[in-house]
């Protein structure tokens, strides 16, 4: 293990003796990059300057009760641009509806989806109000099969059902309570009724302003996607990024030491080679890991919202950062030059950065594109910092990820360590 | 067998690699060798002919195909680590970090030996001292010259007071200043530390001067094992003398008259090209020269100046060579060192 860190530590000593590109490519650019990319990625889900919204969302309201208004409500604050047509159509006919048309139904709706005028649909079915009360309401929500609505947009939508649905639960178990107390009475069914929708308003109001109990979780949620802004993906992303750039060098490493020859002066002397090896992929998965730290810390610190799972948030970086050092270590194997590893490193972080999600939300992709980005490491580690910051996920809901991380570092590793040669 | 005496005892080592068309072939065949506590060792052989390949199986850097190689009584096979804190290594390649500082290097390969605090300051005071870059430790080592590099090349091998240094043409591309330094350094380590060293080299001059014994090597196998002078004495001890003669040729009758001369065994004509002047008259000018072999050889020689005169042959210049490494390694594979 003492050898492990001698091996790391001098590794690191040597990164850390180009001081100036240290901080360039550590700090600056990293930085400077995600808020660019944040920049980019806010207008992308607002409009830029335009006052046009993206998010237009057709509704059928098929209930046009009480309750399904007060469900279009929640999922209306989720995103100041989220525009539900054609109820909140304006003058100049933000909704792009056809000339003459005031309604949606399902075929036009289906149409606008289609073509990719509308991201998703909300339908309504009649008997909301009465299955609400009965607590099996059901609302269709339908998304654009080839450009997706953004996955915070179903989250916001769950959420509203969650906050309505709970609103009413709320109110039948006040009631059922009222009746159980003898002394209480009503005095007829409206002023029973009446009660009822007290309680079912005041339910509503605790779940959207209260953060801590279990109902205040899907009101949080609905809060958070609304202060969803492009810094939320572009920090994580461009870490995520970077922090390949900051392990893939490990290759040239591994390379030139052969060159040099340090690598076989090393494997002659009284250590381990597993340790040699060891502590040169430690020194490059810590360059990881201290990327990731920057960026996060940095974006912490102003303010972007980064999702409150600490624990998550670092096995992500640990399982991801852990899975690239072994790709990396893999790949090294397979190439003969320090010139031929550098290519293939800025290949590699410069492919499965933007196709696992780095640079933009995979949700803004086809479906078969989000398939292909699977592949890359990116996506999961991606997947996994959406879950916390824009569905307020926690370590279970992320254990796949990583789980999905650790065992393809796991076989990179394993491929990696046994083609490797020191001489 | 392994003695009290022997540091390094080889056994039917051999390493067989895979040529760039797939076909293996064997870079090292079946070397046995044993080399004593506190002598230099020195494998002589041109390029290619297999030292370093031997001695990165004896130093634990390649697995070797079959046989073993024993340090101190440790096989490097089966007991790598033990073996491996006997050996000092001083690699061929210049195997030190760059952009670290020469104390740095040594420092972190001290660490890397099982030295820490105070007693690796003090080691690694003391091998600067001894490489003579105490007032350079603070440098960084891309900054230095060949020679320098070369010395903390060998200082890191030097750190943890090996028993046997394995030093793999340790004086390849520097000035000669530097590598009178560097031979003076590898008799300090026998002369001083009593340290046995194994040492590599294609220059037949070196190995010459420093070597106790010497194992000549050529085509992955040993042809010879012995002192410099035990081997010159397998050919004999006899000078060559070279008449360069030019474009002339010279008959079987002249070489045999000129072999009458009393002292001599042997008298041959042989004819090289000469590189090409440039002038394109289509044909390259013939350099030939008489080689005769004599036992006194500057005896023999105005003898043979006379008689060629007279019989016609004109000598344009004359070399005596003494008996040396080069002419056993001719002799033994009928090609020269630098071939």
């Amino acid at each position: 293990m003492r050898s492990i860190l001698n091996v790391a530590l001098n590794d690191l000593r040597v990164i850390f003796r180009e001081r100036a590109s240290i901080i360039l490519n550590l700090v600056i650019i990293p930085l400077v990059i995600s808020f660019a990319a944040g920049g980019a990625n806010s207008s992308m889900g607002s409009g830029g300057d335009t006052a046009v919204p993206d998010l237009i969302i057709d509704v059928i309201d098929a209930s046009a009760s009480a309750e399904s208004a007060a469900f279009l409500d929640v999922v209306r604050s989720a995103n100041e641009n989220v525009l539900l047509c054609p109820l909140d159509n304006t003058a100049d006919n933000l909704c792009v509806l056809p000339e003459g048309v005031t309604t949606v139904d399902e075929t036009l709706a289906g149409t606008r989806l289609e073509d990719q005028t509308s991201l998703a649909l909300i339908l309504i079915p009649q008997d909301f109000s009465e299955t609400l009360n009965a607590g099996t309401a059901r609302v269709v929500y339908r998304s654009n099969e080839d450009a997706s609505a953004p996955g915070y947009l179903l989250s916001a939508v769950e959420a509203a059902a969650q906050q309505i649905g709970g609103a009413v639960e709320a109110r039948t178990i006040g009631l059922q309570v009222a009746d159980d107390i003898e002394f209480l009475t009503f005095a007829d069914e409206a002023d029973r009724a009446a009660f009822g929708d007290q309680v079912y308003t005041r339910a509503a109001e605790i779940w959207a302003t209260n953060p801590i109990t279990v109902n205040a979780t899907a009101g949080e949620l609905v809060l958070e996607s609304a202060a969803f802004n492009g810094f939320s993906q572009s920090f994580p992303g461009i870490a995520t990024m970077y922090a390949m750039f900051a392990v893939f060098p490990v290759m040239v490493a591994l390379i030139d030491e052969r060159r040099y020859w340090t690598l076989q002066r090393l494997a002659m002397m009284p250590i381990r080679r597993s340790e040699i090896l060891g502590g040169k992929l430690l020194a490059r998965f810590l360059m990881g890991m201290i990327q990731y730290a920057i960026v996060f810390a940095v974006g912490l610190v102003i303010g972007v919202p980064l999702g409150n799972q600490p624990l998550a948030t670092v096995l992500i970086m640990v399982s991801f950062v852990f899975c690239v050092t072994a790709l990396a270590l893999m790949v090294s194997t397979f190439v003969k030059s320090s010139q031929q590893a550098s290519g293939i490193s800025l290949f590699l972080s410069l492919t499965l950065a933007p196709l696992g999600g780095s640079w933009w939300p995979l949700d803004i992709v086809p479906s078969w594109m989000r398939m292909i980005g699977h592949v890359s490491p990116v996506a999961w580690a991606m997947d996994g910092y959406s879950k916390i910051i824009f569905s307020n996920g926690t370590l279970v809901d992320v254990l796949p990820m990583i789980g999905v991380l650790l065992g393809m570092g796991a076989v990179f590793f394993v491929i990696g360590v046994s083609r490797f040669k020191f001489e | 067998m392994t003695t009290s005496t022997t540091m390094v005892e080889v056994r039917g080592l051999a390493k067989q690699f895979k040529a760039a068309n797939g076909t293996p072939f064997f870079a090292v065949k079946d070397v046995d060798l044993d080399i004593r506590k506190g002598e230099i060792y020195s494998l002589l052989g041109p390029n290619g002919a297999g030292k370093t390949t031997t001695i990165s199986m004896i130093g634990g850097l390649i697995a070797p195909t079959r046989g073993d190689a024993k340090i101190g009584g440790y096989s490097i096979t089966k007991q790598p680590l033990d073996a491996k804190r006997l050996l000092g290594v001083v690699p061929q390649e210049i195997a030190l970090y760059p952009t670290l500082t020469a104390r740095q290097n040594l420092e972190f390969f001290g660490r890397m030996y099982g030295m820490s605090g105070a007693a690796l300051k003090s080691r690694v005071d003391e091998v600067l001292e001894f490489i003579d870059l105490t007032d350079k430790q603070n440098e960084r080592v891309d900054k230095f010259s060949g020679g320098m590099k070369r010395r903390v090349n060998i200082g890191i091998g030097l750190l943890h007071k090996p028993q046997l240094m394995y030093m793999d043409e340790p004086t390849v591309g520097i000035d000669p200043q530097n590598r009178r330094r560097i031979l003076d350094t590898v008799l300090r380590m026998r002369d001083e530390f009593g340290m046995t060293v194994l040492y590599t080299s294609h220059l037949m001059e070196e190995v010459q001067e420093i070597s106790d014994r010497v194992g000549i090597m050529d085509h992955g196998e040993i042809m010879a094992i012995g002192t410099v002078g035990e081997l010159i004495q397998k050919i004999g001890e006899e000078d060559m003398l070279i008449f360069r003669v030019g474009t002339q040729s010279v008959s079987s009758v002249q070489l045999e008259r000129l072999k009458t001369v009393e002292g001599v065994t042997s008298v041959t004509y042989e004819q090289t090209a000469k590189a090409a002047n440039g002038e394109g008259n289509g044909s390259l000018p013939i350099d030939g020269r008489v080689v005769a072999r004599a036992k006194r050889g500057r005896q023999a020689l105005p003898d043979l100046i006379g008689l060629a005169n007279a019989d016609g042959i004109e000598i344009q210049s004359v070399e005596v060579r003494e008996p040396d490494l080069e002419a056993v390694f001719l002799s033994l594979t009928g090609r020269a060192l630098r071939d």
